[in-house]
């Protein structure tokens, strides 16, 4: 097998990021120094990317309704083990001490890592859910673990900490302020990674992300970044509108960034509800004072007279320009 | 019920108790759908197949160790049942049926843009079926499941080694077939036609 045969077995391997370092840095080597890889593998990644074109279909739903019924519908209270409140509050609360005291041992001087962990090596019970304190949990996330079933965990509004539960290998929850790096990250790996988190993860952490970081205290550039590249890639319509919504209600004035992706879910989106929504938010801008560039003008232009555009957005296209300040 | 992990769901259903049933199936029913829908092109053996995953995820709930992850698991239920349905020479004429029959146009896309998406749709659908059972397999997995290669070796019963070389022939199949798509240019399907 010549080094090029060898290199062009590696890049399915590298669109999903399975290569481990060394390989990932020869592979990468290789390719920009053999113009014939490297055409090989800008096919590999427009392809790859090509398949996105396929939609996610929802299955029908008297599915549901067929599947309960097929066991009889006897959906039966939950039966918890035989033990009182007090005691299984005691031993939950033991296993995370247990656990904590395992791993404060093991990992007293060095943030951990959230890595996925081959499933098949670690054997689990249920009792192995972990709570970690977001300073000890490393803000460079590595790799692309698959967290699933995410949830957010606000129990006592008093207490500015915050919760962000998921799957991976065992139920994590990590716990912090919501300006702690690692909770920023946590939640930025959320809401970008559309190939990890179903939809509906990703709208429920956009909710969440609304109600908190539209309170200036919590501002975050970096969570406004995630929004606007949710805007531009989600091929979800329904997360992208609340991408908008959200970045029109987030403090401190838009970045360049974020403006960048609302003139460009104006210009291009295929969802004239998700135009309507980055045309307000420009319309909310303008009036607030902020300054546009000339390309955002033209753009805004454009929009106001073009003939097939949703009134709508022409109309608010035209409200923005007149609302921007000489 | 929500705040609870896969493992803590599948020790209650292990126990007898069948109320997590509609919080997993909500959890898991789009992916299984989908994944059997795009591997055997057909709506009606795709919802038979989500419903007896479902099925046989209750009756045999004690097969679950916990040792692997809830969806890996659903996936090899999934994979089975589509492949005995693919080796059932009857459900052969079957394929490629109905793919876009039950897809609903999005009301708010110009027509022209539908038209375009629906044809991309039709070129991948149909790229896909011009590979191997075992191969549709693992991209569907792979790309559109994100599942990891010692996931999907685990799930179709083979090496990691085998995995890859599935994934990188499909990749090789796709590439000849929508590479003129997937850049915009004028190539056509020859390659799968």
């Amino acid at each position: 097998m010549s080094e090029c045969d060898f290199m062009r077995e590696n890049m399915p391997l590298l669109l999903t990021e399975s290569l481990d370092p060394a390989r990932r840095e020869l592979t990468h080597q290789h390719i920009e120094r053999c113009a014939a890889c490297s055409d090989e593998w800008a096919g590999y990644r427009e392809t790859w990317q090509f398949l996105g074109a396929l939609p996610e279909v929802e299955p029908p739903a008297a599915l549901k309704t067929r599947f309960l019924a097929s066991f009889g519908g006897n959906v039966e209270p939950i039966r918890l083990p035989k033990r009182s409140h007090k005691r299984w509050l005691a031993q939950a609360a033991a296993v995370v001490l247990v656990a904590s005291g395992a791993f404060y041992a093991g990992h007293r001087s060095k943030p951990i890592e959230l890595k996925e962990q081959p499933a098949s090596l670690n054997s689990y019970s249920i009792a192995e859910s972990r709570v970690l304190p977001a300073r000890l949990v490393s803000p460079n996330i590595e790799g692309r673990p698959d967290i699933e079933n995410v949830s957010f965990v606000d129990s006592n509004p008093s207490d500015p900490d915050i919760g962000l539960s998921f799957d991976i290998t065992s139920h994590v929850t990590v716990t912090g302020r919501p300006t702690d790096k690692s909770m920023v990250r946590l939640l930025r790996y959320v809401l970008e990674n559309k190939n990890r988190a179903a939809s509906p993860s990703r709208s429920r952490a956009i909710d969440w992300v609304r109600t908190l970081y539209s309170r200036p205290e919590n501002a975050e550039p970096e969570i406004a970044e995630a929004l606007a590249n949710v805007l531009r890639n989600d091929s979800h319509e329904g997360v992208r509108i609340k991408a908008v919504e959200t970045l029109n209600r987030m403090p401190g004035g838009a970045s360049a960034d974020t403006r960048g992706a609302l003139i460009e879910a104006l210009k291009s989106d295929p969802n004239p509800a998700v135009r309507i929504k980055a045309v307000e938010a420009l319309a909310n801008l303008a009036r607030s004072g902020a300054t546009f560039d000339s390309a955002t003008l033209d753009t805004l232009r454009q929009k106001a007279v073009q003939g097939d555009e949703n009134v709508y957005v022409r109309v608010k296209a035209a409200e923005a320009l007149s609302s921007i300040h000489p | 019920m929500k705040h609870l992990s896969d493992q803590e769901l599948m020790r209650i259903v292990q126990a007898g108790d069948f109320s997590p049933a509609s919080e997993i199936y909500d959890r898991y029913s789009s992916r299984i759908y989908n994944f059997a829908y795009r591997f055997l092109k057909n709506s009606e053996a795709a919802e038979d197949a989500t419903q007896e995953v479902f099925v046989k995820m209750l009756k045999h709930a004690n097969q679950f160790h916990g040792d692997a992850k809830l969806s890996t698991w659903l996936f090899s239920i999934t994979a089975n049942w589509c492949r005995d349905y693919l080796r059932k020479a009857d459900n052969k004429t079957k394929e490629a049926e109905d793919v876009l029959v039950t897809l609903p146009a999005p009301a708010e896309l110009s027509p022209e843009r539908t038209l375009e998406k629906r044809e991309n749709e039709r070129r991948i659908q149909k790229a896909l079926t011009a590979l191997t059972p075992e191969q549709r397999e693992a991209i569907l997995l792979s790309r559109f499941q994100g599942l990891s290669y010692a996931e999907i070796a685990q799930i179709s019963g083979c090496s990691e080694g085998a995995v890859k070389t599935r994934v990188f022939r499909a990749m090789e199949t796709l590439k000849k077939a929508l590479g003129g798509e997937a850049s915009g240019g004028e190539r056509c399907l020859n390659a799968i036609s």
